[in-house]
């Protein structure tokens, strides 16, 4: 954690935006829903997962620009909840709206290339945007929602695991400086 | 706001973007009642406004209808009590109309019904001075050829009689002034006596010995032995009754109200008036009719008799005396002196 406020603190005029081969962020955005979607189809264990937050947070996070990550965000939450069948269309648009403003905001400011920030960075921006959907469920919808619980807490950590090794993998698609 | 907006643009971006998912969201949420989140919040929203709006609309037509609105409010109230006022006034006027005529129908009604006696309706214009004598005056005088003795009733019984005639009024004698003196007898024993004032608002029946059973609610009618009254007219009714010494103390109730005359009868014969049911005047209510003298045979009590004859204060209106001359054509028949009953 340290060295992560400490990059923040000081790395501010070095931190680098990287670009990414045309098209690419479409498509991986789409792929995230699509297998998402095609996860759920085999167990319960997908909804540990959630691939279009990380999708959102990598792509925030890189581009380093509020404007693009939250737009990205709010494109891959509203196609998340067109593919639900129960949710209002807008829960997850929401949710991910704040979390890919936020990842873009952070990741101007510190540095998230370090596999234990990106850990904690998913760990912490998932549990806020698990907290921005139980506000959103409880104001609009008036429906009980949890902030925290332990089975989030283990998906908070299952998915910052899986994160660790996505956005390594998703670093590949980088257009080389 | 604009500078604002612009250095704050991804902020400014990020709250737009929200707000337009929240609006999506509350276009599909439907609440309870099946009311859609937007129309909700949309209600929510304005109805405060509505209801500042609707308070702030009363409070200033409230202050314009209750203090701008009423400049002319102290000159219309004045108007409308001279209004009230001179309404009142002439309602007063209309009932007191209302009345006389009523009670001029009474009369009427009393007349028609008696054309066999002739008689002249008089105003009551005036009263006695003197607080110890029952008399009046009346708007009849020597002009419509009225002399003195000449009886005065109301179609409820007997007020008095003429005692002194001037050329435009007449004074009249009332039954419960102490000079006077009327031949009475009950209506269903047929005992005589005498009605004469004490001084009291009601007069009393005189030398009724205390033999003589007499009840409350008694009727008590002409005698005709005065030769003033007609037979069997009535004169009231009996208040109370006490033996006194030598004669009953006996209170009547006059029938005529001696306390408010304003138009009164004088009849111009003593003939006896038949006993013709008087039509009844819508709203008439006369508290006493004619009573009708039963079938028993007349029996003059000494008491009477001594009454008629004692020789008692001079009543010189009691009797028609020598000066009591009727016009020519007036229509008077001249009464016939009983032999039995010497005039008072």
């Amino acid at each position: 954690m340290s060295y992560m406020l400490n990059a923040g603190a000081h790395s501010k005029p070095n931190i680098e935006v990287h670009k990414f081969y045309g098209g690419s962020i479409l498509l991986v955005a789409f792929l995230s829903l699509v297998i998402q979607a095609f996860l759920h189809k085999y167990g319960r264990w997908a909804e540990l997962l959630d691939l279009p937050l990380l999708v959102t947070i990598y792509f925030g996070v890189s581009r380093r620009n509020p404007v693009t990550g939250m737009l990205l965000g709010a494109s891959i939450g509203l196609l998340q909840d067109a593919l639900g069948h129960d949710n209002p269309i807008g829960m997850y648009g929401i949710a991910k709206t704040c979390v890919g403003y936020l990842a873009s905001s952070v990741g101007a400011r510190i540095d998230t290339e370090h596999p234990i920030s990106r850990f904690g960075l998913v760990f912490l921006l998932f549990h806020f945007h698990q907290a921005v959907l139980a506000i959103t469920q409880r104001v609009l919808l008036n429906q009980p929602a949890p902030f925290f619980t332990l089975r989030l807490f283990l998906d908070s950590i299952v998915s910052a695991a899986v994160a660790v090794v996505l956005f390594a993998l998703l670093d590949r698609l980088r257009k080389s400086s | 706001m604009t500078e604002i907006l612009s250095r704050h643009r991804p902020l400014a971006l990020l709250a737009g973007v929200i707000f337009a998912q929240v609006l999506l969201l509350a276009f599909q949420i439907k609440r309870e009642h099946d009311v859609r989140l937007v129309r909700y919040w949309a209600v929510q929203l304005l109805t405060p406004v509505e209801r500042v709006g609707t308070w702030s609309f009363s409070k200033v037509g409230g202050a314009w209808s209750g203090y701008v609105g009423l400049r002319d409010t102290r000159a219309e109230n004045e108007r409308l009590k001279r209004e009230v006022e001179k309404l009142s006034m002439r309602n007063r006027e209309l009932e007191s109309k209302a009345a006389e005529a009523q009670r001029l129908a009474t009369l009427l009604n009393f007349r028609e019904a008696h054309p066999e006696a002739p008689m002249l309706a008089a105003q009551v214009i005036g009263a006695s001075a003197d607080p110890t004598s029952h008399t009046l005056f009346i708007n009849r005088g020597e002009r419509d050829h009225l002399r003195r003795n000449l009886a005065v009733i109301t179609p409820d019984g007997v007020v008095g009689k003429i005692v002194e005639v001037f050329p435009s009024a007449a004074q009249v004698l009332l039954i419960n002034d102490k000079d006077s003196g009327v031949g009475a007898l009950f209506a269903e024993t047929r005992t005589h006596g005498v009605v004469k004032g004490s001084g009291d608002p009601e007069p009393r029946m005189e030398y009724v010995e205390n033999g003589e059973k007499v009840h409350a609610g008694e009727a008590v009618l002409t005698s005709g032995e005065d030769r003033i009254f007609p037979k069997d007219f009535p004169i009231g009714t009996v208040e109370s009754a006490a033996p006194g010494n030598p004669f009953q103390v006996i209170h009547i109730q006059s029938a005529a109200h001696l306390d408010r005359l304003e138009e009164v009868l004088i009849l111009l014969t003593q003939q006896e008036l038949s006993p013709k049911k008087v039509e009844e005047v819508p709203g008439a209510t006369p508290q006493h009719q004619p009573a009708q003298p039963p079938v028993a045979t007349q029996k003059t009590s000494p008491s009477a008799a001594a009454a008629h004859t004692a020789p008692k204060k001079p009543r010189p209106a009691a009797s028609p005396g020598p000066e009591s001359n009727a016009p020519s054509g007036v229509p008077v028949p001249t009464p016939q002196p009983s032999p039995s009953v010497p005039p008072q």
